[in-house]
């Protein structure tokens, strides 16, 4: 149980101009699972050996329930690294792996092999635990790794990429074993990725990174929702960026006057919407329907996905490919923004 | 041309070198270790070489002392060099030319080294003579004795300053291709800075300090020059023994030396053969 504060933390890289990480602050509350996205090279496997203690920080501060750990040695720290390659130490049995940190702290052997047992048990290896590393797939290597650093009951785990080396049926599938598993220990977890759809499928709460300084820090639904900048849009996948002016009420742009849910932005500004929220208007036109041109069909197999034209502004859109089979480019098709998803950006 | 004929054609220069001066010549020593050799009318192969060579108790003392000059040459020259690897991988200022200092001495022949030693370290050597000119010690001669000397230090001090850099680039070019990570993953899993290097980074680096310290036992079990400008008279080290009766007078005692010789060979074959099993299973296990 605990909770990880990060202060101001800075790291600059001996003869770089450019800190790799710029005055990051984060709190992390107890038994969160939290990710920190952002793109490679911005910062976040950093961050991780940073709070592990396998890097000095320049600057700033890493407290734990309050009290710096800064000075405290990686093994002194309870923080356990799981690397994104799992590096299981080659020369050594599946069952010695698991029980490295046991032994390390001079365990008895009859107790480490009882522990190594039950948590194989636990990440669903129980038969593997004599085999080297190298006869295992991908999955179960990560799995080993997994329990190597959950046996020590850390009271920090931090996870470098933890699905991105999967096929797209293990991903579900070790999602849900970390999750269950961080939730019934508790433990403070803390995972790195580039990928959006990963730290929005795994975490409570997202700190998305772009260029060595923190954008937003939120639940995963406010970054499609609420995004703070677009670039902090774009990185989820939004598409649509209408400049124009807001009055609070009603925004004014090229797409004509739209009607705004209540305290949005005022001001000059760009109104942003995911291109999944614009639907077909219905048969009685109202607020916010727009008529747009098709431009462009790309199928997705279960989406599909239409490059649409009002007036001069290029819109995305993206629908049930049911809705638009009768379609084709160069049609005229009515849409509808649904006020409670458009987002003014200042 | 079929590629089983290319592999076998550019194989062959290197295979008949090998074949015919190896095998060759360590079938020549063999006939004449057993007394067989025609030229000069011996035709009745017999053990007699064998037998004088292994009831002689100098052989016995110059095995010992072979022994005792390899396996201490070894295994100081990995500990140092495993640490000064450990110390050249890291990242500081003036790292390349420290770099290029460790491995300067790769270029330097054993008997130049070997006098060097002479040089320094014999008691009529710089050492001896700055200790009796700071009044160390009365006189050059009550230097203690490193060179001649009964232990064969000073021909130890010669292998272990030729092989650091040797074992050292070895295990450098190793450890770097291992990477730090693994070692990561130990502190994060709460193993101290010593338990990291014993049970992840030795053990991964330990095929190349294995493969570099065997061909340094080998040499050292089986070379000449260095015991015999550096070594005491009696007993001599192994090689210097066979080369003495290879060059005796008595052409009688030819049979005695490539006995010798091919005794030196298997020993260093069954040596290598233990310590490869056991040091292996001692690390690894």
């Amino acid at each position: 149980m605990t909770h990880v504060s990060i202060k101001e933390l800075t790291k600059v890289y001996p003869g770089a101009t450019e800190p790799s990480l710029d005055r990051l602050s984060l709190e992390i509350p107890t038994g969160e699972l939290t990710a920190l996205l952002g793109p490679s090279g911005c910062g976040k496997t950093t961050t991780m050996k940073m709070i592990a203690g396998l890097l000095e920080p320049t600057s700033g501060d890493v407290t734990f329930d309050g009290r710096s750990v800064l000075k405290d040695k990686p093994e002194d720290r309870g923080v356990v690294m799981v690397f994104q390659n799992y590096l299981l130490f080659p020369y050594m049995s599946v069952a010695d792996n698991v029980g490295f940190g046991l032994k390390m702290r001079k365990v008895d052997p009859v107790e480490i092999k009882r522990r190594v047992g039950e948590m194989l048990e636990l990440v669903k290896l129980p038969d593997l635990g004599d085999r080297k590393p190298s006869a295992l797939s991908g999955g179960q290597q990560q799995r080993v790794a997994l329990a190597r650093a959950l046996i020590v009951q850390p009271n920090v785990l931090l996870l470098d990429e933890p699905l991105s080396n999967l096929d797209a049926h293990l991903r579900f599938e070790m999602r849900d074993l970390i999750r269950s598993l961080q939730q019934e220990m508790g433990i403070t977890t803390i995972f790195v990725t580039h990928d959006q759809e990963e730290a929005v499928v795994l975490a409570d709460r997202v700190a998305l990174i772009l260029d060595g300084r923190m954008k937003q820090y939120d639940l995963p639904d406010a970054f499609y929702k609420r995004p703070v900048d677009e670039a902090t849009a774009r990185f989820f996948g939004g598409h649509n960026f209408v400049p124009g002016t807001s009055d609070g009420c009603r925004f004014d742009s090229p797409l004509g006057k739209l009607t705004l849910p209540e305290g949005a932005a005022t001001g000059q500004g760009k109104l942003t919407f995911r291109p999944e929220n614009v639907r077909i208007a219905p048969e009685a036109a109202g607020q916010n329907t727009l008529n747009a041109v098709i431009a462009d069909i790309i199928y997705l197999g279960t989406q599909t996905r239409l490059k649409l034209r009002v007036g001069e502004t290029e819109v995305d859109a993206i629908m049930n490919p049911n809705e638009v089979e009768t379609f084709s480019v160069g049609d005229t098709l009515p849409i509808y923004l649904p006020i409670s998803t458009l987002w003014v950006i200042r | 041309m079929s590629d089983r004929m290319k592999i076998f054609l550019l194989l062959a220069p290197a295979m008949f070198i090998i074949v015919v001066l190896f095998f060759g010549g360590l079938l020549t020593g063999l006939m004449r270790s057993f007394n067989y050799m025609p030229v000069i009318g011996l035709t009745d192969p017999d053990l007699s070489a064998y037998v004088s060579v292994f009831t002689d108790r100098e052989f016995y003392l110059s095995f010992l002392l072979t022994f005792h000059i390899a396996f201490t040459s070894t295994v100081i020259s990995s500990i140092l060099a495993i640490g000064a690897a450990l110390l050249l991988r890291r990242s500081f200022v003036g790292r390349g030319i420290v770099n290029f200092l460790f491995q300067i001495n790769l270029t330097v022949p054993h008997l130049v080294g070997a006098i060097g030693i002479l040089y320094l370290f014999s008691q009529s050597g710089s050492f001896a003579r700055l200790a009796a000119e700071f009044n160390m010690i009365q006189s050059p001669s009550d230097f203690p004795a490193l060179v001649f000397d009964p232990y064969a230090i000073g021909i130890i001090l010669q292998y272990v300053w030729k092989e650091v850099p040797f074992i050292g680039v070895i295990v450098l070019a190793n450890m770097q291709s291992v990477g730090e990570d693994y070692e990561s993953v130990a502190r994060s899993l709460g193993a101290s800075k010593w338990q990291t290097f014993r049970h992840v980074l030795l053990p991964l680096i330990f095929p190349g300090v294995l493969s570099a310290s065997v061909m340094v036992f080998a040499f050292t079990f089986g070379a000449y020059e260095i015991p015999a400008i550096l070594g005491a008279n009696f007993p001599a080290a192994l090689p210097v023994l066979a080369y003495r009766k290879y060059t005796d007078v008595d052409l009688a005692a030819r049979p005695e030396a490539m006995a010798m010789a091919i005794v030196i060979a298997l020993l260093s074959a069954v040596m290598i053969y233990f310590y490869l099993r056991y040091s292996r299973r001692r690390i690894r296990g």
